[in-house]
């Protein structure tokens, strides 16, 4: 029986830690020791039982997906952040047109400021294109 | 043993049909399907342990512990009614595709 546990304890070390994980890890290991003694009941010899439950336990993926799928998923917030940085810059933007056109009206110096603050859209459209 | 890809599709109905029968554990599921399908189909641990933790986090099903076995309490799973209502629905939907595919592939 110390063999099936040391299995399940081999397969379940790819899965990160956590509650969920320790609890189905023992339901497992009590489920298939109960198949063990089931199969060994119907005339196999321990060796071969322990055997055939390690074999049929089937591939730990599942398992893995189903448990790693608890974890919050990274929501995808690039949108947020371009819609963000489109309406900030143009907010700014403005406010240097105003500025400009307001106190020197005859030194056009707005686009500089300008072409500054227009790299923070074009690398969030970029994130966001990516992510897409 | 068959082990395609139609039966996989529909494990979650089959295990919930089981345990909407009544209250089950673990092995005591995976033994019942040998038996009902004459060990034809087996159904592997590793994925009846996934489907659990499926079910479970679509609130299809619920578990407890019940008597003490094997040195540890056993997880039974049961069904709850939103599980009832999900599994009416997948009947459904089953017996439309056997339609379906009843019309090409039977004589």
């Amino acid at each position: 029986m110390k063999k099936i546990r040391e299995y399940i304890d081999e397969m379940f070390i790819e899965i990160p830690g956590s509650e969920q994980k320790e609890v189905v890890k023992e339901e497992v290991i009590q489920n298939l020791e109960e198949k063990v003694d089931d199969l060994i009941q119907q005339g196999k010899a321990e060796e071969d039982a322990i055997n055939k439950a390690i074999v049929d336990f089937g591939s730990i993926d599942d398992i893995k997906k189903e448990l790693m799928g608890r974890q919050p998923i990274k929501k995808n917030t690039t949108g947020l952040h371009l819609g963000f940085s489109i309406w900030g810059s143009a907010l700014i933007i403005a406010l240097c047109l105003f500025a400009n056109f307001y106190y020197t009206p005859y030194i056009i110096w707005f686009v500089y400021p300008t072409f500054g603050v227009l790299w923070w859209p074009l690398a969030m459209f970029f994130r966001w294109l990516k992510h897409k | 043993m068959i082990n395609s890809d139609i039966i996989r599709g529909h494990l979650d109905s089959i295990i919930l049909r089981l345990i909407m029968e009544k209250d089950r554990y673990g092995y005591e599921i995976s033994k019942e399907i040998g038996l009902r399908t004459k060990d034809q189909f087996q159904i592997k641990e590793a994925t009846l342990y996934a489907v659990f933790q499926r079910l479970e986090k679509k609130e299809l099903i619920k578990s407890y512990f019940g008597d003490v076995t094997y040195g540890a309490k056993r997880r039974y799973y049961c069904i709850t009614s939103l599980g009832k209502a999900y599994y009416k629905e997948q009947l459904e939907e089953w017996r439309m595709i056997k339609e379906v595919i009843d019309i090409f592939m039977e004589e």
